[in-house]
């Protein structure tokens, strides 16, 4: 079988059970249709679970890494990784099957997914559980899963070092998990080079769950692409659109850390448990502040021309070495919503979140609700384990971090979640649990932002920011994360036509803005159709009670609320224009068969 | 000479006078030592104002490690120039797979990103542990400087692959030089890309530059371990990192 070009045409699977791997041949229509990373994952997740309410901490579940078809090659700003597999943390209200979820992703920047390519490999799927705690070293076509018991409990930033020491060379490019990970924290993360992180929707929980610490890999290979020529000349203007350019240089001044402030100022921050969109004190913790105090160098991904991570180091009680931060999310998800604006002690919370392995915006989320209910009298200290969780309080949270990635005391229920949480607590928590399908909300907060709200609902894994505020950009994004390329540099216009072009010559298919677009639509009912096998409903796009009842009382949009009948009449335009039922949320039988999904919903309930 | 010793301690009374310095540019001053060479090269003065005396000026590619990102361009941009490939009988560079580049960029944790590249050492240690006999009509070892682009080159043919070369350069100077493990060959040796060197032109932070240097400036060819000791010991207050295998 000849290879599509922009392709190796296989991925690597390794089935920790046996002990076995192998390269398993994509089909080819599949390249075409699900391009990769997300989409290819998505495709991958759905043909290995060939039925609804696997439990996703099953063997069963497969843990798939996927670079894109700009992965491994030049292209600016292409070191995304999508990690994908079925979520250890969303359920439906209601569903015929005890484990029913949704589809999970993250994606992450790096040196990863382009290694893999390099390896020979379009993806990894990790199945099975080793008897043991293992690591896998994967070298071109060599592959070993090892013993990896002396690694156990390590956190990750010594993990990081002490692992990259025992290989013994500087090219292999890692990811693991800490103890958060080992320990079954659902929300835990998967790490990279100890500050970039496959944070959202468990991807460390399911990595833990096969009892694998850590995956290596590096490789000498390349796949080909089919017009050379015509790639080479699109990556010259894909460079031009970029370096040097005002739009590129902002992102190495700030990053995203940027919108701390921005978004304070224009009230769309998660401040106080998502209670005010405004921070009276983000400056303190924002970007100008951090370019000051902290940071010391900007970091880039491969091949990237914006660097927008910082590494850095703070003093004092809570001084130490940054290895990224505060980021829009980590800084907001920790520091406003949390009322610390204590910079130090932030990152200090930051910094210790990525070593055990934690997603930062969970975590900071359901420190958040804690604290909230602390404060109104729902919990006592004793139901804290004598923490005194106020808000803005640093050393309150970082003893509750410590707790959640042990499932210590009540660490072990606030590792399940707001919403699980909620449930215990009663009381009308739930109305302040703030998470969607059981995923926590992110630092964007929507009182004052209607479409980011409906993003929340709608998106595949639970309640996700970068799902896209509307239907071209869900499908836009869910195409993009299919490439490997990030999201960043995409803001860029210029930026647009040389992306299409360098695909196009890469992959021998011929993408315009309209097949870009169908393919992610494609991606994305796919998605939509795993989760309705699953049991998700229309009763499932909700969000907490608290965004229709609780106007802000501070900031620029003081006084803003959600409307509940507004946003219903939104959601049930969203999805007539979907071509999904607005009772059921099922995607329609015109919209499948447009799409060419008619194998994927047969037999499934109408 | 004098103008260059004078432009270089002009430029450096500027710096320390000049005083609208960031804390991070006051530390990563610091981090790299002497201070004042590297805040030169943050203020873009580069080229002549590096000599400081004695050696011959040798033309090579120069790190500014404040500005390097870690990002690796360079590595793919030299991979792609120096394994170029042919499509219809057209020599085209290459799709750049980074573990083919002769430049490297070495990550540590902490993070510091010390990119190595051969430091065109003008006593060639690398070519005068080449035991291969000198060609009685050339004067060449089997490795040798080439008078024109003034690179360090191999003749395959008459290589041993003894790996000496490859030696001298890990215990004397950068340790670049890499043999190739199949035939002991060194590879990894800078070309400068016939003069106008691709690294340089595509780093996207200007981070590099191509210019005439002295050995006696800061760091001159060092191993990235010692040099990312000492960036890590003035950026982060610590001396110990890992990844350093």
């Amino acid at each position: 079988m000849s290879v599509k070009p922009g392709y190796h045409g296989v991925v690597l699977n390794i089935d920790l059970s046996t002990g076995r791997s192998e390269k398993v041949a994509v089909p080819p229509e599949d390249l075409d249709r699900f391009v990769g990373g997300q989409g290819l994952g998505m495709k991958i997740l759905w043909d290995r679970l060939k039925k609804p309410g696997v439990d996703p901490l099953s063997p069963e579940n497969p843990l798939i890494f996927m670079p894109g078809p700009f992965s491994g090659l030049p292209v600016p700003s292409s070191s995304r990784t999508c990690v994908v597999t079925k979520s250890p943390i969303t359920s439906p209200v209601e569903s015929d099957y005890p484990h029913a979820s949704t589809v999970s992703y993250s994606n992450m920047g790096g040196f990863f997914g382009p290694e893999v390519r390099f390896a020979g490999y379009d993806g990894l799927v990790v199945t099975g559980k080793a008897p043991e705690l293992c690591y896998v070293v994967i070298d071109d076509g060599r592959v070993e899963i090892r013993e990896g018991k002396r690694f156990k409990g390590m956190r990750t930033d010594a993990f990081d070092r002490a692992f990259q020491d025992s290989l013994g060379d500087r090219r292999f490019k890692t990811v693991y998990i800490g103890p958060a990970g080992e320990n079954l924290v659902p929300y835990a993360s998967i790490i990279h080079t100890a500050g970039r992180a496959a944070g959202r929707g468990g991807m460390g929980c399911v990595m833990g769950s096969k009892n694998l610490k850590a995956i290596a890999v590096k490789g000498s290979g390349q796949p080909g692409v089919a017009d050379h020529q015509r790639f080479l000349a699109a990556l010259e203007k894909a460079r031009s659109a970029l370096y040097g350019t005002a739009y590129a240089k902002s992102w190495a001044e700030q990053g995203t850390a940027r919108a701390i402030v921005a978004n304070s100022h224009a009230g769309t921050e998660a401040v106080r448990n998502y209670r005010e969109g405004t921070f009276l004190e983000a400056d303190k913790i924002g970007g100008d502040a951090a370019r000051r105090d902290v940071w010391v160098k900007d970091i880039a991904c491969y091949c990237c021309p914006l660097a927008c991570k910082k590494s850095g180091m703070t003093r004092g009680k809570y001084g130490g070495i940054i290895h990224d931060g505060p980021e829009y999310e980590t800084g907001v998800m920790l520091g406003s919503n949390l009322l610390i604006s204590d910079m130090p002690g932030l990152l200090k919370a930051i910094t210790i979140i990525d070593d055990l392995g934690l997603d930062q915006i969970s975590t900071g989320n359901v420190i958040g609700f804690l604290m909230e209910a602390y404060e109104k009298g729902l919990i006592n200290r004793s139901f804290l384990d004598g923490i005194d969780l106020t808000w803005g309080s640093v050393d309150a949270t970082l003893a509750m971090i410590e707790k959640i990635a042990a499932k210590e005391g009540v660490g072990a229920l606030a590792a399940e979640g707001v919403r699980a949480l909620s449930w215990h607590i009663g009381k009308g928590s739930e109305k302040f649990a703030i998470q969607v399908k059981g995923l926590e909300l992110a630092a964007h907060n929507i009182q004052a932002n209607q479409p980011r709200g409906l993003s929340y609902v709608t998106a595949s894994r639970g309640a996700c920011h970068m799902s896209g505020d509307n239907i071209a950009m869900q499908n836009r994004r869910a195409m993009l994360d299919s490439t490997g390329m990030c999201f960043f540099p995409t803001f860029e216009p210029a930026l647009e036509e040389p992306m299409l072009a360098m695909l196009s010559a890469i992959t021998g298919r011929e993408y315009d803005k309209t097949l870009f677009e169908k393919t992610g639509e494609r991606i994305f009912n796919l998605e939509k159709l795993f989760n309705y096998r699953e049991g998700f409903r229309r009763a499932d796009d909700r969000l907490p009670d608290r965004f229709f009842e609780d106007p802000f009382t501070i900031g620029s949009k003081k006084g803003s609320v959600l409307d509940r009948g507004q946003f219903d009449a939104m959601l049930t335009q969203y999805y007539k224009d979907r071509g999904w039922d607005p009772e059921t949320t099922r995607p329609g039988e015109a919209k499948i068969r447009e799409l060419g999904l008619d194998s994927i919903s047969e037999g499934m309930q109408k | 000479m004098e103008s260059t010793l004078d432009s270089h301690t002009k430029s450096t009374d500027c710096v320390r006078d000049g005083m609208n310095l960031t804390r991070r540019e006051f530390i990563k001053g610091v981090g790299l030592g002497g201070g004042a060479v590297v805040l030169l090269g943050q203020f873009g003065i580069h080229g002549a104002a590096w000599a400081l005396s004695g050696d011959p000026l040798l033309k090579m590619v120069l790190v500014d490690y404040a500005k390097c990102t870690g990002c690796q361009t360079c590595e793919a941009a030299c991979s792609a120039q120096n394994r170029p490939v042919t499509v219809a009988g057209r020599e085209l560079p290459g799709l750049g797979n980074p573990r083919f580049a002769n430049i490297r960029v070495h990550r540590f944790n902490p993070d510091v990103d010390v990119p190595s590249v051969c430091a065109m050492c003008s006593d060639t240690p690398c070519v005068k542990a080449c035991p291969v006999d000198p060609d009685p009509r050339t004067g060449r070892r089997a490795l040798y400087r080439d008078q024109a682009t003034r690179t360090i080159r191999n003749d395959p043919g008459r290589c041993l692959g003894c790996r000496s070369c490859a030696r001298a350069c890990a215990t004397e100077r950068t340790g670049v030089i890499t043999p190739n493990p199949a035939t002991g060959k060194p590879e990894r040796i800078c070309t400068l890309c016939g003069g106008d060197p691709q690294c340089v032109r595509r780093c996207p932070f200007g981070a590099l530059s191509f210019v005439e240097v002295r050995r006696d400036r800061k760091f001159y060819g060092l191993g990235p371990e010692q040099i990312a000791a000492e960036l890590a010991k003035g950026w982060y207050g610590t001396a110990e990192f890992g990844g350093a295998q």
